[in-house]
């Protein structure tokens, strides 16, 4: 079942590259203005050809098409028409940020949502249960790009804890590696590490509202539904201890639902994460693909968005996957309804 | 009977605020766009100008009331493509053979799969910034999730006893429909619709917000609080207010769906 599962998926990529990279490179071409020539401080029409002739502007559409997905597979990316730098090596540095950023928020949103709703079930006080309540409610409704600007005002303004904006502190010895976070852990230098999570804080917490509300929402209904007080009592009638009911038994059948929302919610994550880049002005991909789609930047917006699509898709196939196996009944090879 | 009260109440109340957010295209004090306070610019709260004035001297309050009536048409009118869009879908796939018809909804899965933000990022490259470009960004990337809603909405509906037990007694189309179907589709199809309409504020603002609105002084709440963004320390209830007034929408149009589920 599983195996059948991962073609399919791997077959829908390959459809998923074609397309994507199909209307991305239609997108392109239909730009209005010559995007060449705006970038150029006098336009010589002459300069302009040689250089679309250099680019290989001038070939037939399908010419061009083809030798794309050659240079996309081929990590042949071009240069940026902005910065004059090469769009892999860019996009090697934004990259990491977000994915740094996307992780630590899932992470603490997840831990977040999980710790509330069963702390809500667990200890049975109504007041938790409010709170649980009115965390799935606070992430349907608070717009995350507000509260940011609200945890700045807060966080950075009136308590001054936080640095209003960005990913590292400069005056301090950047990390070796392009994830921070984990270049601090693996150094074992705690200079760095706490430099990075100060960075780090507001941001995760403005985009962890969103998958905490998400866990929050599914486990609220779960854990309230009579048919797990059933399966409560017959797991203590057969002597189990509290700890292995709930972490052994309880949160493993709970994992599959919440595994399955927050894998079809990954895009919006990742969309939270390009509002979160720009309240907190976090070097991430978000940023720079809008100031891509913004100036016209041919060959960053073919290749950057290309493959936000393609890892958008991957991660919500993999969390499918990921929710197959956390099923008992696709473990037994039973066919779930 | 107090619950179908408050439930009443909840409708009225979002009914309000709607028309309140509507009326904003024509009922502002002042020009929501006109320079007209420069030597006050960032001023407080004061009388006639109750949310105080603009960094570029504009009365705050009317660039709120109309950003909050632009975000709510836009919402609207994304909404209304969307739910054109995603019936057409699925009317294609009930009409295609069943062989084609079954390509629909594997389409279906890989649009899902990319986020809406992107696709507004890809159309901004065909059309470039546009509040209409907005629109048409969150109409598309919407309709994975209403064409699925819709799907299942359609096939509980179709199988149910009541349509076969109308069919039977010789009802036409039109008239199974409008007697057996729409009284029992209608409380669903439009807690539907608050959900897409919610999903299309926080969107249309999360974009507008990112700067992607083309006019820079467009007052809708999300380009409003770009605009704002840079006034965060000196004046924050410039800041504030946007996303309050968002929050309170959200807020009335995710209460008025528990009507539907009463």
């Amino acid at each position: 079942m599983l195996a059948l599962r991962t073609l399919q998926k791997l077959a829908l990529l390959a459809l998923v590259f074609v397309l994507a990279s199909f209307f991305l490179h239609l997108a392109v071409n239909a730009v209005p203005g010559d995007p060449i020539a705006l970038r150029m401080k006098n336009p010589d029409p002459e300069k302009v050809a040689q250089l679309r002739e250099q680019l290989g502007l001038e070939q037939p559409f399908l010419v061009r098409y083809g030798h794309y997905v050659t240079d996309f597979l081929t990590l042949d990316w071009g240069r940026s028409l902005i910065s004059g730098r090469s769009v892999l090596d860019e996009i090697g540095e934004f990259f990491p940020a977000t994915l740094e950023l996307v992780l630590v928020a899932l992470l603490v949103g997840v831990s977040i949502g999980l710790v509330t709703a069963f702390s809500a079930r667990w200890l049975q006080w109504p007041a938790l249960r409010t709170v649980s309540l009115s965390l799935g409610a606070v992430g349907l409704t608070v717009p995350i790009f507000w509260l940011g600007l609200i945890f700045i005002v807060i966080g950075s303004y009136a308590l001054g804890w936080f640095p209003v904006g960005g990913r590292f502190d400069f005056a301090n010895e950047l990390p070796n590696g392009r994830f921070f976070v984990l270049s601090a852990i693996t150094s074992g230098s705690l200079d760095i590490l706490v430099v990075a999570l100060h960075h780090l804080a507001l941001p995760v917490l403005t985009l962890a509202l969103y998958p905490a509300a998400l866990v929050c929402g599914v486990l609220q209904a779960r854990l309230h539904d009579p048919q797990l007080t059933f399966l409560l009592r017959a797991l203590k009638a057969k002597g189990l201890a509290p700890w292995q009911i709930w972490f052994k038994h309880v949160l493993r059948l709970m994992s599959a639902p919440v595994i399955t929302v927050l894998g079809t919610n990954l895009g919006a994550l990742l969309g939270g994460a390009v509002l979160t880049e720009t309240v907190f002005s976090w070097p991430g991909m978000g940023r720079y693909l809008v100031a891509a789609v913004l100036n016209r930047d041919l060959f960053v917006i073919e290749n950057g968005l290309l493959l936000v699509v393609l890892l958008a898709f991957v991660s919500v196939s993999l969390a499918d996957l990921a929710a197959l196996v956390a099923n008992p009944l696709v473990r037994r090879g039973v066919r779930p309804v | 009977m107090p619950a179908i009260l408050s439930a009443n109440f909840r409708t009225w109340l979002l009914a309000a605020f709607i028309a309140f957010a509507l009326s904003g295209f024509w009922a502002t004090p002042y020009d929501p766009s006109l320079q007209q306070f420069r030597d006050l610019a960032l001023a407080g709260p004061q009388w006639g100008h109750w949310f105080g004035i603009d960094g570029l001297g504009r009365d705050f309050a009317s660039r709120l009331w109309s950003g909050l009536g632009n975000t709510v048409g836009m919402a609207a009118g994304a909404l209304g493509l969307n739910l054109t869009l995603a019936l057409s879908i699925l009317a294609l796939e009930r009409t295609l053979p069943p062989e084609l018809g079954r390509m629909v909804p594997l389409l279906v899965s890989i649009w899902v799969a990319v986020p809406v933000i992107f696709i507004g990022l890809i159309l901004l490259v065909f059309l470039g910034p546009s509040a209409g470009t907005l629109v048409l960004a969150v109409a598309v990337g919407n309709v994975p999730f209403a064409f699925r809603q819709l799907r299942v909405l359609w096939q509980e509906h179709r199988s149910a006893l009541y349509v076969e037990a109308s069919t039977a007694l010789g009802g036409t189309l039109r008239h199974t429909f409008g007697y057996a179907i729409w009284p029992n589709l209608r409380p669903d199809f439009f807690a539907l619709c608050r959900l897409i309409f919610a999903i299309c504020v926080l969107e249309l603002s999360g974009l507008a917000f990112l700067g992607l609105i083309g006019d820079p002084d467009f007052p809708e709440l999300g380009a409003i609080l770009r605009q704002n963004q840079a006034y965060l320390f000196q004046r924050s209830a410039l800041v504030l207010w946007p996303g309050l007034l968002l929050c309170g929408l959200l807020l009335a149009v995710h209460s008025g769906s528990q009507v539907d589920s009463r």
